[in-house]
């Protein structure tokens, strides 16, 4: 027990629990002025998490990697029974009420399919065809069904395995223009076919702000000018008045670092910044026993670097809206669980270096 | 970053975790310097939009001046009222929204999409005024709702209000919505859709002083416009107070003899020429327009046969009949066609250029001079000097005692009648006058036309022989309770020697108090002087003229005009009644009821 706190990564932990725990005072911010108590929820799903976290940590990996194909399995059973079931909440079938709270099941996809991308990377050296598609499948099921919720967002952000593995694996010249071409026939389709009118306009709207500014510009807009008018060192906590007069629009979750930004300025962005940086200069260069769990760091490093990167530039109008939370930061319980879980198990990976 | 090797080794490892590095610093630079771009070089530009979503000046609307009879009682007033408003912006349902202000207004859909599409430049925060006088009771259903239906919006605004319901209607005027067209017009001088504005009366005339100031409120609002906090605040000033001529119980008493009878009349104050009441019927009630007037109602209202709007008193065109020979005798004494002492046979008709002019008494007045003339109402008299006398001649006098001119009195669009002249008929028919048209302006009838407030003018004059009063009605402006303004006394002197008033004023003395055609009108403690008129509506000469005089449209007109007392007169009247029949026994009867009442106080 002795050990496991002497090598337990405690400036990493700490970096954890200021986002966290400074993302329920956002939250408080972003609800001030409506009366919305989402920060009470917040610091419960944070401290339920917290559970979670040293309850994952205290399991062994071993088992969880070779079961891993088996989990992402039964996750993707989950989301078909949720689709074929679900009750509609704000347009999409994505919640799964237990009780008094709501959970989001794609966001759980996030680590089986992690676990079992990395058991299935160390089978092979290079990205052949075969290989590709079965990736594809992996990958392709989960982010399909979750598409289908339609829960955009996370489909969006699974997809950040792939830009990961083409990093990471050597791949066939001819693959990687097959690959592009692939993607934009696909984006292309999903355009003419998939995606909804508000989608579109999003989309459009991302491109062409100033023409859409009262109808689907607006967020982005409005964002935009809470960030721009906080300044160098912001209007004060609770003083953004984007934020408490309501022209910010879904400001405790997709929007959580525009209240930063309007109440405590470049000063405060670039803290956070930092927070973040450190997080992952020290996570990229966690420590393992094994290559899964190699893979492992990697691919949910990379998501969370990757969902950190699309919040960060949605707010400023640098990316269209999609409904991506700021990790550990933004509201939403089950964001705040998964994240915290995949954590648990970067922690214990760390650990186990040090201890068997 | 390839890992070119199936098992991971420390030194893939390192080399990962190297390239990792670069890619995190290469990322956490690039939004470094984006957000720096937008919170620091670019933080005014942002700082001012961020300003223009909460801050916002609104305007307040100024309540309109006051308007008070000449003892300060109260003709036009403000209250509180009610308006409800639509923000575009704050609409989720179109479907909805316009079902549930169709059932909070009373109005149709069709009418709310209109009013709405009168704002489509307006930005879609903008406060469309769907209803004015909200009632009291809506507005309790509204509020006690606003969360379910954020879209609309009740407010305050001074509203106008008219405590002496109808009386004084024609003076007074009304407001309404500043139209489309004014709004072209007078942009410049800052009416906003949805301000109000005078149409008519003393509303239109004394628009600039009656409007008051706008003020304006700084405000800081939310997303859904609701005001968070007052940063500043100009109050808006009222508007300035009109004290009128007129005498609201003399115009009520009027009114009230008028009840069933249609016409005009009007009592002007001889020393300062200040109308004391002004009345034209039928009348209307000037709160309805600023209340709820429905597209119906109006369309009735400017269609009836005998329009309540129009104020007869200065736009409705009449014969002066028998009246006119005052101007006749002035004329012919003035040219020395005749003296006091001329005279004329009457024997009931004359032939003049081959054709029979008849009297009033068809068995004759026999002899005649000039006050008998006056007294009796003899047209044979008349019909003599007609013979003697120029149509322009004829003109000139009667435009010197205001006949055919505009009397300048302070009420919007005063019509400007006709005397006609030999000009005239040049211009307009292309045609000479003939001799024997002069015979029936003698009488006057034929193309003459008058309005009432013309005579007033005449009888005004002939009263103050030869002192050719202007009308007003307006006495004073009092801005916080000092006169700022104060309407000039103004009389025109006509060149027509004093004593020829005297020969035609005694005759007017005698219509009233001797054996005249107004002696209904005596008074026993008053020196009232008078002329009675009946003016036709269709020639005798029309073949079809017994059968159609019965028709109650064909009943002529009775005008009745005098002053009192003949010495120093202080009063001048003048009544119209239309298809009064006789004069003598419906206009006169009337005046001197007036007249009494008024000397009597």
């Amino acid at each position: 027990m002795k050990d496991y706190f002497r090598f337990f990564d405690k400036t990493t932990f700490l970096i954890l629990l200021v986002l966290a725990f400074g993302g329920v005072s956002l939250i408080y911010s972003a609800g001030y002025s409506g009366q919305q108590h989402h920060y009470l929820k917040q610091i419960f799903w944070v401290l339920f998490a917290l559970v979670c976290f040293f309850i994952m940590f205290s399991i062994k990996l071993e088992p969880v990697f070779r079961h891993s194909y088996l989990i992402l399995a039964a996750v993707c059973i989950a989301l078909l029974i949720q689709l074929a079931t679900g009750r509609w909440i704000a347009g999409t079938r994505a919640w799964l009420r237990f009780g008094f709270f709501q959970v989001q099941v794609s966001e759980f996809v996030k680590i089986p399919l992690a676990l079992a991308l990395a058991k299935f990377l160390t089978t092979f050296e290079t990205i052949t065809l075969s290989r590709l598609l079965k990736l594809a499948g992996l990958i392709g099921v989960p982010v399909l069904l979750i598409a289908l919720q339609p829960d955009f967002g996370v489909s969006f952000i699974l997809c950040s395995f792939f830009l990961v593995i083409l990093f990471m694996k050597k791949t066939r010249p001819i693959l990687l223009i097959m690959l592009v071409a692939l993607t934009v026939s696909v984006s292309y389709l999903g355009w003419r076919s998939v995606l909804k009118p508000y989608q579109k306009a999003r989309i459009l709207s991302f491109i062409n702000p100033q023409k859409y500014s009262k109808t689907s510009g607006y967020q982005l807009i409005q964002s935009k000018i809470a960030v721009g008018s906080g300044g160098l060192s912001g209007k004060g906590y609770l003083k953004g008045s984007q934020s408490r007069y309501q022209f910010l629009p879904t400001r405790h979750t997709d929007f959580i670092i525009s209240v930063l930004g309007e109440e405590f300025g470049f000063i405060g962005i670039s803290l956070l910044f930092f927070a973040y940086f450190i997080l992952f200069y020290r996570q990229f260069r966690f420590r393992f026993t094994n290559d899964e769990e190699f893979y492992f760091i990697y691919l949910f490093n990379g998501l969370i670097l990757f969902q950190f990167l699309v919040n960060v530039a949605m707010a400023i109008g640098l990316f269209p809206v999609l409904g991506i939370t700021l990790p550990f930061v933004s509201y939403g319980g089950s964001s705040i669980l998964s994240f915290f879980l995949g954590e648990a198990i970067l922690f214990r990976i760390q650990i186990n270096t040090y201890i068997q | 970053m390839y890992i070119d090797r199936k098992k991971i080794t420390p030194d893939i490892a390192r080399r990962a975790a190297r390239t990792t590095t670069v890619v995190l610093i290469l990322i956490f630079l690039g939004m470094v310097f984006v957000y720096w771009n937008i919170q620091v070089l670019r933080y005014d530009y942002f700082r001012f939009r961020a300003l223009q979503n909460i801050i916002k000046t609104v305007e307040l609307e100024a309540p309109r001046g006051l308007i008070l009879d000449r003892n300060r009682q109260v003709l036009a007033e403000n209250r509180i009222d009610f308006t409800l408003y639509l923000i575009r912006e704050s609409v989720t349902d179109w479907e909805r929204t316009l079902k549930i202000a169709s059932f909070l207004t009373g109005k149709s859909r069709s009418e709310i999409e209109k009013i709405i599409a009168k704002y489509k430049g307006n930005p879609k925060s903008y406060l469309i005024p769907l209803k004015d006088h909200f009632p009291l009771a809506s507005v309790a259903y509204v509020e006690s709702r606003i969360d379910e239906m954020p879209e609309f919006r009740i407010d305050l605004k001074p509203g106008r209000s008219y405590p002496q319901l109808g009386f004084g209607s024609h003076i007074l005027g009304y407001i309404s919505e500043v139209s489309d067209k004014e709004l072209q017009n007078q942009s410049a001088s800052g009416y906003h859709m949805g301000d109000s504005t005078g149409i008519s009366g003393m509303e239109k005339q004394y628009e600039r002083y009656l409007r008051g100031e706008k003020g304006t409120q700084t405000i800081i609002k939310d997303n859904q416009e609701n005001v968070q906090q007052e940063l500043s605040r100009v109050r808006p000033k009222i508007g300035q107070t009109l004290v009128l001529t007129v005498d609201l119980n003399l115009q009520r008493y009027i009114e009230e003899l008028f009840q069933d009878i249609q016409g005009a009349a009007a009592v002007i104050d001889l020393t300062d020429g200040g109308i004391m009441a002004l009345v034209s019927k039928p009348a209307f009630d000037p709160s309805i327009f600023s209340e709820a007037i429905t597209p119906e109602h109006w369309n009735e209202l400017m269609t009836m046969p005998d329009p309540p709007l129009r104020n007869k008193f200065i736009q409705g065109i009449y014969s002066p009949g028998s009246v006119f020979k005052i101007v006749m005798a002035l004329t012919a004494l003035s040219e020395g066609i005749i003296t006091p002492q001329t005279s004329f046979f009457c024997g009931g008709e004359l032939l003049v250029y081959d054709h029979i002019f008849h009297c009033a008494k068809s068995s004759g007045h026999g002899w005649m001079n000039l006050q008998s003339a006056i007294e009796k109402s003899c047209n044979i008299y008349f019909y003599n000097l007609g013979k003697r006398l120029q149509i322009n001649t004829i003109a000139r006098y009667a435009r010197l005692l205001g006949l055919g001119e505009t009397s300048r009195i302070d009420l919007p669009n005063e019509a400007g009648g006709l005397v006609p002249t030999t000009q005239w008929k040049e211009r307009v028919f292309r045609q000479k006058w003939y001799a024997g048209e002069t015979i029936s302006v003698a009488i006057g009838e034929g193309s003459l036309n008058v309005t009432p407030v013309q005579m007033l003018r005449m009888i005004s004059t002939v009263a103050l022989r030869g002192r050719k009063p202007t009308p007003h009605l307006l006495d004073h402006i009092e801005k916080e309770g000092t006169t700022v303004y104060r309407f000039p006394a103004n009389f025109e002197t006509v060149p027509i020697p004093h004593a020829l008033f005297e020969e035609v004023i005694a005759g007017m003395y005698r219509v009233v108090n001797g054996e005249g055609t107004g002696r209904l009108a005596r008074v026993e403690t008053l020196e009232i002087c008078g002329k009675t008129g009946t003016s036709q509506i269709i020639s005798k000469d029309n073949p079809r003229f017994k059968a159609l005089a019965k028709e109650k449209r064909f009943i002529p007109n009775s005008w009745f005009a005098c002053f009192a007392p003949r010495e120093h007169p202080r009063i001048a009247l003048v009544l119209l009644i239309e298809n009064g029949g006789d004069a003598g026994l419906i206009a006169a009867p009337m005046a001197g009821q007036i007249l009494n009442r008024i000397f009597q106080q």
